[in-house]
C-alpha cells in the first residue's frame, strides 16, 4: 500500500476494544496527518490510554481497522516491529529500566534493534540526552534522578529509534508540580520541530498552545474532535462542557 | 596427624563434590527457569506439570529422591539391556550423573518457587517499555526481566546454592567417593570417627563459607543500581 502525503500518517476506522464484557473503545475513528499534535483528554476510565496503546499494539483491537505510516496492524508480527520502531511511547510511570544508567536507557534499543555498535549507540544516547537537557545525568540510575529528570530520559529513550510519531500518556500526571514545565517543555520543543504527537494529557495551557487538534473521548467514545480554539471556546457537546468546567476550574 | 595419610582421598572428594555441585547448580538453573515460566504462562497443562514437579521434589525426602532415581533409572536400564541381552547383569547411570540429576530436581523445585517470585515482581511497565521500543521479547526477556528478576532472585537462590553443596553429601549412598564416603572409608580404618567427620564437616563449611562470599559480591553488585536512591 503506498503511502502518499496526504494520507494520514494514523488511521483509526471504527475500532472496537473489548476487556472481556467490557467495550473500552467503541466505533472510534481518527485522523492524524504528518506533523499534527492531538492532545486527547477525557474523564478516567474512559479509553484515552487504551486507544494510544492500541496504536503500538500494547493492546489489540477486536473491530475495525488501525493503520500506521501504511502499515495495517494485525496480527502479524512483522508489522507489529515495524510499527513499534516508527511509534515511540511516553508512560505515566515513565516505566525506565532501573538496572541500567540513564545512558544505558537510550542505549539499549539501538544496539538490539538497530544494531548500532556500543560506540554508536552511546553517541545517539549522548545526543538525545543533551536534547532533553541532561547530558550531565548520562551516568546516573533512574532512582538517582528526579521524577522530571526520568521522564526527560524516558523521552529521549523513545526518540534514540529516530521515529516518526511521539505517543505520550499522562506524561506528567506522575510528576511533582516544580518539575512538569521542565518536561512539557522539552514537547513543545518536539512539537515544534514537527513531530507527530498524540498526547494523553489535562495539561490544557499544552493543548491550547501546542494542539492542531483537540480531542475528547468519554465511555469508550470520541464524542468531540476540533481544533483548541474552537473545543475551548465553543464546545458543542453538553459532556464535553461539563467536563471542561471540572477541570478548567481547579 | 593421622589426618595426613588421608588428605589426598579428601582431596578427590572434594573435586566430586565440586563437580555434582556444577553439573547440578546449572540444571538446577534450567529446571527453575523453565518451572517458572510454565507456572506464570496462561497455558493449563504448562502450569499443571510445574506444579507437579515442584509438589513431588520439595514434599518428598531428598534421600529418597536419590536413591528412587538412581535405582529406578537402573532397573529400567537393565531390563531395556537384558531384552537386547539376557547375559547382562546391571546396567546403571554413572552415579555422579544420578546423583546430579537428582540434587538438580530437588533444588530446581525450590528455584522454580523464588524465580517465580522474582518474575512477578519485575515491574511489567518496563517490559511494556521495552516492547515499545520494538526490542523483540525473547530481547526483552534476557536484557530487561532476567537482570531484574536476578536481583530480586539472589537472597533465596545464595540459599538454594547452599542446600545444594550439602545435598552433594547424600550422593555417598549411590557409591560415589565424594567427601563423606571418604571420611566413612577413614573411620572404618582409622576407628577415629569423631576426627575425620570433623574434617568432612571443615571441607563442606569451607565450600558453604566461599558461596555465601561470593553471594554477597553478587548481591551487591545487583544492587548497585540503587545507591545513592532518593
Ligand atoms: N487490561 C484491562 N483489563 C480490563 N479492563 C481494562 C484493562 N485496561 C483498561 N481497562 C478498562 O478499560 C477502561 C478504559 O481504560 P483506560 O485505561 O483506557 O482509561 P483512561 O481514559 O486512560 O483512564 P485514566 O485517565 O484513568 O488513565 C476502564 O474502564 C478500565 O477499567
Ligand atoms: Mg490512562
Amino acid at each position: 500500500m503506498a503511502q502518499t502525503e496526504q494520507d494520514p500518517i494514523i488511521r483509526l476506522k471504527n475500532v472496537d476494544k473489548f476487556f472481556g464484557d467490557f467495550q473500552a473503545l467503541k466505533k472510534v475513528n481518527l485522523e492524524v496527518f504528518k506533523g499534527q499534535k492531538v492532545v486527547v483528554c477525557g474523564p478516567s476510565g474512559s479509553g484515552k490510554s487504551t486507544m494510544i496503546r492500541c496504536i503500538n499494539r500494547l493492546e489489540s483491537h477486536d473491530g475495525g481497522r488501525i493503520l500506521v505510516n501504511g502499515i495495517e496492524l494485525n496480527d502479524s508480527l512483522r508489522n507489529i516491529d515495524a510499527v513499534r520502531s516508527e511509534v515511540g511511547m511516553v508512560f505515566q510511570q515513565f516505566n525506565l529500566f532501573p538496572h541500567l544508567t540513564a545512558v544505558g536507557n537510550l542505549m539499549l534499543a539501538p544496539r538490539l534493534v538497530r544494531k548500532k555498535s556500543k560506540a554508536e549507540a552511546r553517541e545517539i544516547a549522548m545526543r538525545y540526552l543533551e536534547r532533553v537537557h541532561i547530558p550531565e545525568q548520562a551516568d546516573k540510575y533512574p532512582v538517582q534522578l528526579s521524577g522530571g529528570q526520568q521522564q526527560r530520559v524516558a523521552i529521549a529513550r523513545a526518540l534514540c529509534m529516530n521515529p516518526e510519531i511521539m505517543l505520550f500518556d499522562e506524561p506528567t500526571s506522575a510528576l511533582d508540580p516544580e518539575m512538569i514545565h521542565e518536561v512539557l517543555d522539552v514537547m513543545v520543543e518536539l512539537a515544534n520541530e514537527g513531530m507527530t504527537m498524540i498526547c494523553v494529557t489535562h495539561e490544557m495551557g499544552f493543548a491550547r498552545s501546542v494542539a492542531d487538534l483537540t480531542v475528547f473521548m468519554d465511555a469508550g467514545e470520541i464524542v468531540e474532535a476540533k481544533p483548541p480554539q474552537e473545543f475551548f471556546e465553543n464546545p458543542e457537546h453538553e459532556r464535553t462542557r461539563l467536563f471542561l468546567s471540572q477541570i478548567l476550574s481547579h | 596427624m593421622i589426618v595426613v595419610g588421608w588428605l589426598d582421598e579428601f582431596m578427590w572428594g572434594s573435586l566430586v563434590v565440586l563437580q555434582i555441585f556444577f553439573l547440578a547448580l546449572i540444571m538446577a538453573v534450567t529446571w527453575g527457569l523453565l518451572g517458572a515460566a510454565a507456572k506464570l504462562s496462561s497455558n493449563r497443562a504448562a502450569k499443571l506439570t510445574a506444579t507437579v514437579f515442584t509438589t513431588i521434589f520439595r514434599g518428598t525426602p531428598e534421600l529418597l529422591v536419590l536413591l528412587i532415581i538412581y535405582f529406578g533409572s537402573a532397573i529400567t536400564l537393565t531390563s531395556i539391556a537384558q531384552f537386547f541381552d539376557p547375559e547382562v547383569k546391571f546396567v546403571d547411570i554413572p552415579p555422579l550423573w544420578a546423583g546430579s540429576f537428582a540434587v538438580s530436581l530437588i533444588i530446581g523445585a525450590y528455584a522454580t518457587e523464588t524465580f517465580r517470585g522474582a518474575f512477578q515482581g519485575v515491574d511489567p511497565g518496563t517490559v511494556e517499555a521495552a516492547r515499545s521500543l520494538g526490542i523483540s521479547s525473547t530481547k526483552t526477556f534476557f536484557y530487561v526481566r532476567l537482570p531484574q528478576m536476578w536481583r530480586l532472585a539472589l537472597p533465596g537462590f545464595g540459599n538454594h546454592m547452599l542446600s545444594l553443596v550439602k545435598d552433594t553429601a547424600l550422593v555417598s549412598v549411590i557409591g560415589l567417593e565424594e567427601i563423606l564416603f571418604t571420611a566413612d572409608i577413614a573411620t572404618s580404618v582409622t576407628i577415629q570417627p569423631f576426627t575425620m567427620y570433623m574434617v568432612a564437616a571443615l571441607i563442606y563449611l569451607g565450600f558453604t563459607t566461599v558461596i555465601m562470599y561470593g553471594v554477597r559480591l553478587m548481591e551487591k553488585r545487583a544492587n548497585r543500581h540503587l545507591e545513592g536512591g532518593r
